[in-house]
């Protein structure tokens, strides 16, 4: 049959949603509103760690206007990624300052917050444990005493005590390859902080109680799992919930798990009432599953020539009082941290670690982020130690085709190579803008990052109809990224001869469509798209099928474009799309298609990976990003004077959009390395409360960044696409910390790097990051038993 | 304790306590959702609409103060339906990602250029510091409204 021309598929097609946007008129959760809605509030632990004595909620009862009081005995179910570990309200112990206890709801959110204020609880104080550095200490207090009791989710890591997860990777002999007398061996250390999403819309969640089962309306990424996680939590049958989602204002990774929906859904059955549950800026501040802080130490074994024969590190992630997404992430390490370079051998610890701080979570290009910034300033440690320019040096080590990955994956395809070219050339087009540093010290770097997309499985349906016109059904939400008002049409449209404006997007649903893991991951156009590609795939075999007998001419002769079933090469011939399915709708009924999709498997190599949620990667995603800064010697404020990307994107079906994308990437991104802090108090409690003393970037603190979409590189997604929207962060913090240490030739060990941070490294005041807890000798750092050396016999 | 208040043209009277902010009474009496309430304390520009014509962050204005005061908010800046010229060029650059934060920024440009129709690209970024966007980074936004001052 005819296969349309993917020539055509690339547009800057407009966004259909953003009318209404800009006219004020879209209706996000928040804007939601029901008849008898009623309005909650959570009770929150204001200790970090206790023993919960007694609740009692007699008083709060009969405040005026409170209908439900929900506790830990309306939520028998624990939930998490790996690991069980989390309950949805605190039954018996404390685990982190913020802690939900019990949430009411009454008929205005007011009453709801007294009657929370009414609610008695008395405590018995516990020492929390606020840092990695006290959770790793032989006599710490355990988080989890009952860590061994918990249901495993997922088979493999090594658990322990207050190491949640431990996932490692051996491949090869370090130990050979540091003892070689031909190496010069360089390590680093390094700490960040966490990052808050800050989407604008918080959390958000209106459920109601209807015909026996719940209705979530919700303000998340991924409606599938609110749906099987808020069952599990209840103790329910999944299929008595159902999860629906508005446009979403904002989440980069923040709703990418289940959060408040399970307290609106129960005290929706009590009450019998719509319920709404809105989370304040200040619960946002608290309590955000925030992208984690972590500690990195890492080694390596470098010849003369730059060639890395052995590389060890140890990375310790806070996943605070509960595994969440970061038991995950410690899969991740073996690709970022360890990514990017040709390595000889390889141990890594890639390590999630309780304390009893509020939980962390996804946050775009999770984990990765930081990790590339560590492996950044190793690798210019490395060069400064081996004499070595750095963009030489990257161009020697760069993985291109054939070569191996952390854990024996073989890559394909020279694309980081061809990259690094085209950022030469992107350099040479622009000038440096040195001269603006003035007085000021100048400062450059250009990195280079990995990261993947995250496949897993996605539907999708479409209904043909009698107008001409499609309706997509998939599980696919807006957040903002354009990819279901653009990427989706586009590639139905491309696929079916229509245009996107034909194309109808059934905005999420759990009863209207099947399984899906959720918007993240960069993995909306990739597993979305192919699912609605094989669905229109289906659809489109059907209308050839039709027309071919309506008009006697064999279906490979046939094509479809402009709305119509031609003739190839004869344009205006044959059928209006539109008649074929009318014609369809009587004679064998009407035309509908289906299609699914998940990851197709990427080996690695036996036996070397451990703990790992995935061994390999199923597409990997590169970039290249340039940095120019000027720091001020007197207050150490970091000024960036130009930025520049080159982003692997497969096929960039939207350049408009991906524009879009990474000029916002990028910019959170600046804040992350610069001046987003958050830190912890001697309670427990995160000490950034609100917007005015967490501060995101504003219009002043970004640059227009310059951008060139590297098209071409091996791809499984449909059209050869890649996601694009999660990558643009991954580099930035690696490219300014390196640009900062280059403008300053200070060791850059930690970000964000504020002025007052700046202006101690400057000043020589800035304590080295040492990281003690760390041993030197890596098998000391792993629960993982260090193999038998073998006895030779004589 | 009854206020009158002009909005979007219209005669509207609130009952609510004085000290409600102004924004609740415009999303919850008036399901003017526009207005976005994303930090209620003054810093992410969200909320912002116009009072007496000059824009402010109605999370922070008590209803009480606004006896006999005219409001305008971003539902009132397609006249009839029809998108603003801000508004068009916007859409016509493709700017909007999830759109939280485009009802306050409109509000803002909207006050700004009427004083300075043709403003430079620093003088359009440092009017935008008082409104948060998490999405776009911002310079997108700036092309945009330059490209709307440059054909004033």
């Amino acid at each position: 049959m005819a296969i349309a021309d993917p020539a055509n598929v690339t547009m800057d097609l407009p966004r259909r949603d953003a009318r209404d946007k800009l006219l004020g008129r879209t209706r996000y959760t928040v804007d939601q509103s029901l008849p008898r809605m009623l309005h909650a509030a959570v009770l929150r632990s204001e200790v970090a760690s206790a023993r919960i004595v007694r609740i009692d909620t007699s008083r709060a009862t009969k405040m005026p206007g409170v209908r439900a009081i929900a506790l830990a005995e309306d939520a028998p179910g624990m939930h998490g990624i790996g690991i069980a570990d989390h309950p949805l309200f605190a039954y018996d112990v404390i685990r982190f300052h913020g802690e939900q206890i019990a949430a009411v709801a009454a008929d205005t959110y007011e009453q709801a917050q007294a009657a929370v204020r009414a609610i008695e609880v008395e405590l018995e104080p516990l020492d929390p444990v606020l840092t990695m550095a006290e959770a790793l200490a032989p006599d710490a207090r355990l988080v989890h005493p009952d860590w061994k009791s918990y249901e495993i989710l997922f088979e493999g890591g090594a658990r322990g005590g207050n190491v949640a997860w431990e996932a490692t990777v051996v491949r090869g002999d370090t130990e050979k390859a540091f003892a070689r007398e031909d190496v010069i061996v360089v390590e680093s250390c390094f700490r960040v902080g966490r990052q808050n999403h800050v989407s604008l819309e918080p959390r958000a969640a209106v459920a109601s109680y209807e015909d026996g089962r719940y209705h979530i309306e919700t303000s998340t990424q991924a409606p599938w799992t609110v749906r099987n996680q808020t069952a599990k939590l209840l103790g329910v049958p999944p299929s008595q919930v159902r999860v629906t989602v508005p446009p979403v204002g904002g989440g980069f990774g923040q709703k990418f798990d289940c959060t408040l929906e399970p307290y609106a859904a129960i005290l929706a059955r009590k009450s019998g009432r719509p319920v709404r549950l809105v989370y304040s800026r200040q619960e946002e501040m608290l309590t955000c599953l925030c992208r984690e802080n972590a500690e990195i130490k890492i080694r390596s074994a470098v010849t003369r020539d730059g060639e890395i024969v052995g590389r060890e590190a140890v990375v310790l992630m806070d996943c605070g009082a509960y595994g969440g997404e970061q038991i995950f992430l410690t899969t991740m390490t073996a690709h970022t941290l360890m990514g990017n370079y040709r390595l000889g051998s390889v141990k890594l610890a890639s390590r999630a670690i309780y304390t009893n701080t509020a939980p962390n979570g996804a946050f775009r290009a999770c984990n990765g982020v930081y990790n590339t910034f560590a492996l950044k300033r190793h690798t210019d440690e490395i060069c400064e130690a081996v004499g070595m320019d750095p963009l030489e040096f990257r161009r020697r080590n760069v993985l291109g085709d054939g070569d191996l990955g952390a854990t024996g994956q073989v890559f394909e395809g020279e694309v980081l190579g061809p990259m690094l070219d085209r950022m030469a050339s992107l350099r040479d087009k622009s000038p440096s803008l040195e001269h603006r540093a003035g007085n000021r010290l100048y400062g450059r770097a250009t990195v280079v990052g990995t990261w993947f997309i995250f496949v897993g499985p996605s539907t999708a349906t479409i209904n043909l109809n009698a107008d001409g016109t499609a309706t997509l059904v998939t599980a696919g939400v807006e957040i903002g990224q354009g990819t279901m008002v653009q990427a989706m049409p586009q590639i139905v449209a491309h696929e079916l001869g229509l245009h996107p404006d034909d194309v109808i997007v059934r905005t999420a649903d759990t009863d209207a469509a099947g399984l899906d893991l959720g918007v993240g991951g960069g993995r909306t156009t990739v597993s979305v798209g192919a699912a609605s590609r094989a669905a229109a795939e289906e659809v489109r075999n059907k209308i050839l099928k039709a027309a071919s007998e309506l008009l006697q001419v064999a279906p490979e002769k046939l094509v479809l474009r402009n709305r119509r079933v031609e003739i190839a090469g004869v344009e205006g011939s044959g059928m209006t799309i539109a008649s074929v399915v009318q014609h369809a709708q009587r004679a064998t009924g009407p035309v509908v298609g289906s299609g699914s999709f998940t990851n197709p498997g990427v080996a690695s190599m036996p036996g070397c990976a451990a703990g790992h949620f995935i061994d390999a990667l199923e597409i990997p995603v590169f970039s290249v990003h340039d940095c120019e800064v000027a720091v001020d010697p007197d207050t150490g404020h970091v000024e960036v004077l130009s930025y520049k990307v080159v982003q692997d994107v497969g096929r960039a079906l939207n350049p408009r959009a991906i524009y879009g994308q990474i000029q916002g990437g990028v910019t959170q991104g600046l804040g992350y390395a610069l001046h987003e802090e958050l830190t912890i108090g001697e309670n427990g409690c995160i000490r950034q409360s609100s917007l005015e003393t967490y501060r995101v970037p504003l219009a002043l603190d970004t640059v227009p960044v310059q951008i060139d979409l590297y098209e071409g590189a091996p791809s499984i997604g449909p059209l050869g696409t890649k996601g694009a929207g999660e990558v643009p962060i991954l580099n930035v913090a690696a490219a300014v910390a390196c640009a900062v240490a280059n403008a300053t030739g200070r060791r850059v060990q930690q970000t964000p790097l504020t002025p007052p941070r700046v202006l101690g490294l400057l000043l020589g005041r800035e304590p080295a990051i040492e990281l003690p807890h760390i041993a030197d000798d890596w098998w000391e750092n792993v629960l993982m038993k260090r193999p038998s050396i073998p006895v030779r016999r004589s | 304790m009854a206020t009158n208040i002009l909005i979007n043209g219209e005669a509207h009277v609130s009952t609510r306590e004085p000290m409600t902010p102004l924004l609740d009474v415009l999303r919850e009496e008036l399901f003017l959702t526009g207005a976005k309430s994303v930090c209620r304390e003054g810093i992410c520009g969200a909320c912002i609409v116009h009072l007496d014509g000059q824009p402010v962050v109605s999370c922070l204005v008590p209803v009480g103060t606004l006896e006999g005061r005219e409001v305008r908010t971003v539902e009132s800046l397609a006249a009839e339906g029809e998108p603003s010229p801000l508004q068009q060029v916007m859409e016509e650059h493709d700017v909007v990602q999830c759109g939280m934060c485009f009802p306050g920024i409109l509000m803002t440009l909207t006050s700004f250029f009427r004083e300075r129709p043709d403003a430079g690209r620093d003088e359009v970024k440092a009017a935008l510091v008082g409104n948060i966007c998490r999405c776009t980074g911002y310079e997108r936004i700036v092309d945009a409204a330059i490209a709307l001052a440059k054909r004033s």
